[in-house]
């Protein structure tokens, strides 16, 4: 599904600064991977290359054996909205429209029909528990329920790949514990490949497996087995080592 | 950090947001400053026709000024509007309602003191620029010409200065009672779609319906009296029609999935819909400014061609001469200074008899005297059989007497009485009044005439450029009643016309500026926030295809709704006005209308091209 072949990032400027060192890892049909480091380790830059926002300044990426990057500008950003799904830490989601027209924004751009986006909008909806919401506007619904409806507008399409970035980064436990729960039945059910950024080492247990990396560079991984609050251990056992103290990290909730 | 270094330092690193409100006010002092340049120049200080001028440019001052203060209060408070959030973290740190007070006040002393300064300065520029093109397009020979501006000086900075300290006043009063909740919010709430209430949105339409009924309907006189209450009606009308039936348009739209679920309708309504509330009132002042320019230079411009078509069509020839006898002296000047100017003309001459014909002296001319003059103006000849009359009326002369004419008949020495039964119509004769032409043999017949006058008209063939000078030695030469001199009077007219045309104008100008900048402080008001949006969108997947599409009908109903509504309200007003003067002003106005739109798209064009290159560069 995807391939990432030494890939590295850097940036230049007065100081010029690796963000990124020859990172290779891949990801299998259906699996749900996790991505973990501390502050400042590149992961977000990780994330926004495998997105196709930002380049690799060397390595190549593979999404199904294409690379995306090859694309021209245009291309690029229907490959995007068709292919991929997006969900990001501060939602992202349009305040001018309601819950349903978000939610239907992918589609309206590639001019779907009305009422398949409408039948498709609804089945989705049911599926993540926000059909009562659906005629309300953003500033009238809550965090959890927000970053369900981004889910939502992110898996309408049934792309290749979800992407997520800190989804629960502005969620409180309970709403983290929903979100984390809807992706990973979305990713059992579906079999959607998943690809989540997170500092939050709970949210991390809900995935396959996760990859630390620290200061830019490839650190570890570990498998998650059966049992969730084992794996959940070992997270937090990996991060004390990684640095710092293994709580601090989830000090980011707001 | 002392709390006047926070507000400076406040001002100073974050240029940019004070940018927009800083150039709105700037530019509005500009203008300002320019007119009143114009309106207290030496050259229209004195002389009667120029008090009237002085006074209408006092009036003028008067409204600039007040538009100026809704103008800089407009930009003020959406300028505010922005930095709600600002406030609300400043004053979750502990800052009180009074330092906040004190702070946007400091800060707008100071944007207000500079933009008095850099619109004065501007001003200065900009005038000596209106008056190189006044003195190049319109006739004015150095009527008006650049001078220290003492007075203007003095009258713009003092009550600009005054206006902004009255201005920091008002609205640090009214940031006092906001919430906290709803500063920190910022502009996530909708400021509210106003809602559409059905009856008034009917009214809107009917209002201007009305209005326009009654301007297409009525001429003459009537047209002033009607004036007043179409203006106010129409005006409302267009209040009503932006905030309510667009209003209402649009939640139609809203509603009908197949539409607004379209492509990119989504992204491009529900944003038109959630800033319909602040684009309405946009909207309403842009199109009645507008209207006004359009209506104002419409005016000054259908008058000046009305005076000069008249005066040409009177006075068909290059030169005529008319007297009751022909004195050798002044026919044997016109001739000569013909020579000496290296022109060449045709002329022709005749006595031209008048007869009492129901209680008026009527004229009764020749076959052949018309035809030659008829010839000499390139206009078709006529053929009279004896015992025929015409009757021939002055083309474009709709006030003589052509059905007395047709009643009356003429008699001859021989008894016979001739009954006219045509009616033509030719300038080739000077007539005020309709006249009648006839064969020569029955001419001879004709009685004694009552008075003779006579007649001798130049048609120039070659020289045309000494037309001009050479008039203007004859007129010194002869008596104005007798000699006339169609180009030089034309050009004696525009030359007295120049200034007010000028000056209509220029306010014209001034006000489709203003209308401009609206739109433009408008669109840039929302560009943060289009910023974001269009951000979000992007990384989900947005073609900049698509994005232009989207910025450019946004861009595209932002400058033209309005234009729209007031080329409208300006076609509707010129031709009420074609009905009080009795004249065709399709043309003019067509022209006119037509150079403001010209205008209106390059400034689209110029804006969309920054406002998608500004947006592209979050992408």
């Amino acid at each position: 599904m995807l391939e990432v072949k030494q890939v590295s990032k850097i940036y230049a400027g007065k100081i010029v600064y690796k963000a990124l060192n020859d990172i290779n890892f891949s990801v299998e049909d259906g699996e749900f991977v996790g991505i973990m480091g501390p502050s400042g380790s590149g992961k977000t830059t990780l994330l926004n290359m495998i997105a196709t926002i930002d380049e690799p300044t060397t390595g190549e990426i593979l999404i199904n054996g294409r690379n995306p990057h090859r694309l021209k500008k245009e291309e690029l950003a229907k490959f995007r909205r068709r292919e991929l799904g997006f969900v990001f830490q501060d939602f992202n989601l349009l305040h001018t429209l309601t819950v349903e027209e978000n939610i239907v924004l992918p589609l309206t751009l590639d001019g779907k029909k009305v009422k398949e986006m409408k039948d498709k909008a609804q089945v989705i909806a049911e599926k993540l528990g926000i059909t009562s919401i659906m005629n309300k506007r953003t500033y009238e619904i809550s965090g959890g329920q927000a970053q369900r409806v981004a889910v939502a507008r992110a898996m309408i399409h049934v792309p290749k790949m979800l992407l997520a970035d800190e989804p629960t980064g502005n969620l409180d436990s309970k709403s983290s514990k929903d979100v984390m729960e809807m992706l990973e039945s979305i990713n059992k059910n579906e079999r959607a490949t998943m690809l989540l950024v997170t500092h939050d080492p709970q949210a991390a247990s809900y995935c396959d497996r996760v990859i630390f990396i620290r200061d830019g560079k490839f650190y570890s991984e570990i498998h998650r087995g059966s049992n969730r609050q084992a794996f959940f251990q070992r997270i937090i056992d990996t991060l004390s080592l990684l640095g710092g103290d293994g709580h601090d990290l989830s000090q980011i909730r707001v | 950090m002392t709390f006047r270094r926070f507000a400076f330092n406040n001002v100073i690193r974050n240029k940019r947001l004070y940018a927009a409100y800083f150039l709105s006010s700037i530019f509005t002092v500009m203008v300002f400053f320019t007119f009143a340049i114009f309106a207290f120049h030496p050259a229209l200080a004195g002389s009667d026709m120029n008090s009237s001028v002085q006074r209408g440019m006092n009036i003028a001052a008067g409204i600039i000024y007040v538009f100026s203060f809704f103008f800089i209060l407009y930009s003020m408070s959406s300028f505010l509007n922005t930095r709600k959030k600002e406030f609300g973290l400043l004053m979750m740190q502990g800052m009180s309602v009074r330092q906040i007070r004190l702070m946007v006040f400091m800060e707008n002393m100071v944007i207000g003191f500079f933009a008095t300064v850099g619109g004065i300065l501007l001003g200065l520029i900009f005038s000596k620029g209106i008056l190189l093109i006044a003195e190049n397009v319109l006739v004015m020979n150095d009527a008006l010409n650049f001078y220290i501006p003492i007075q203007a000086l003095v009258i713009t900075f003092v009550p600009f200065i005054l206006l902004f300290f009255f201005i920091s006043l008002f609205v640090s009063y009214v940031l006092r009672s906001r919430k906290l909740i709803d500063l920190i919010k910022g502009n996530k709430k909708s400021k509210g779609e106003p809602k559409a209430n059905l009856f008034l949105t009917i009214l809107a339409a009917l209002l201007i319906g009305i209005g326009y009924a009654v301007a297409l309907i009525v001429e003459g006189v009537a047209v002033i009296v009607a004036l007043l209450p179409v203006v106010i009606v129409v005006i409302l009308g267009t209040y009503l029609l932006f905030t309510q039936l667009s209003v209402y348009l649009i939640r139609k739209i809203k509603k009908n999935d197949n539409i607004f679920w379209k492509k990119t309708n989504m992204i491009l309504l529900s944003d038109l819909a959630f800033r319909m509330k602040d684009n309405a009132r946009t909207f309403f002042m842009v199109a009645i400014v507008s209207t006004v320019a359009f209506s104002a230079i419409g005016t000054l411009f259908g008058f000046q061609t009305f005076l000069t078509a008249g005066l040409k069509n009177r006075n068909p020839y290059t030169f005529s001469y008319s007297a009751v006898e022909q004195k050798e002296q002044d026919i044997e000047l016109i001739n000569r200074t013909i020579k000496e100017e290296n022109m060449k003309a045709e002329q022709e001459q005749t006595m031209l008899h008048y007869y009492e014909i129901a209680q008026d002296s009527i004229l009764i001319a020749r076959e052949s005297d018309f035809n030659q003059f008829a010839s000499l103006l390139g206009e078709d000849t006529i053929d009279i059989k004896n015992g025929q009359v015409k009757v021939v009326e002055f083309t474009g002369n709709e006030f003589g007497q052509t059905e007395e004419l047709l009643e009356q008949s003429i008699k001859l020495n021989s008894g016979v009485s001739l009954k006219p039964e045509e009616v033509i119509y030719s300038r080739a004769l000077p007539a005020t009044d309709s006249y009648y032409v006839v064969s020569d043999q029955d001419f001879e017949e004709l009685p004694s005439p009552e008075r003779e006058n006579y007649y001798q008209a130049w048609q120039v063939t070659a020289g045309e450029e000494n037309i001009l000078s050479a008039s203007e030695k004859l007129t010194e030469e002869l008596s104005p009643g007798e000699f006339y001199a169609k180009d030089y009077d034309v050009y004696q007219l525009n030359k007295q016309y120049g200034l007010v045309l000028f000056v209509g104008l220029f306010i014209g100008i001034v006000f489709f500026v203003s209308a401009g900048s609206f739109l433009y402080f408008r669109l840039y008001a929302d560009l943060d926030e289009d910023k974001q949006k269009f951000r979000s969108i992007a990384k989900i997947g947005l073609t900049e295809k698509e994005l232009k599409k989207v910025l450019s009908r946004q861009t595209a109903l932002l400058f033209f709704t309005p234009i729209l509504v007031a080329l409208i309200h300006g076609a509707v007003a010129l031709t009420a006005l074609s009905h009080f003067f009795y004249f065709d002003l399709t043309k003019i106005s067509v022209v006119v209308l037509g150079v403001f739109l010209v205008i209106q798209i390059a400034y689209f064009y110029i804006v969309r091209f920054f406002y998608t290159k500004q947006v592209k560069t979050v992408l």
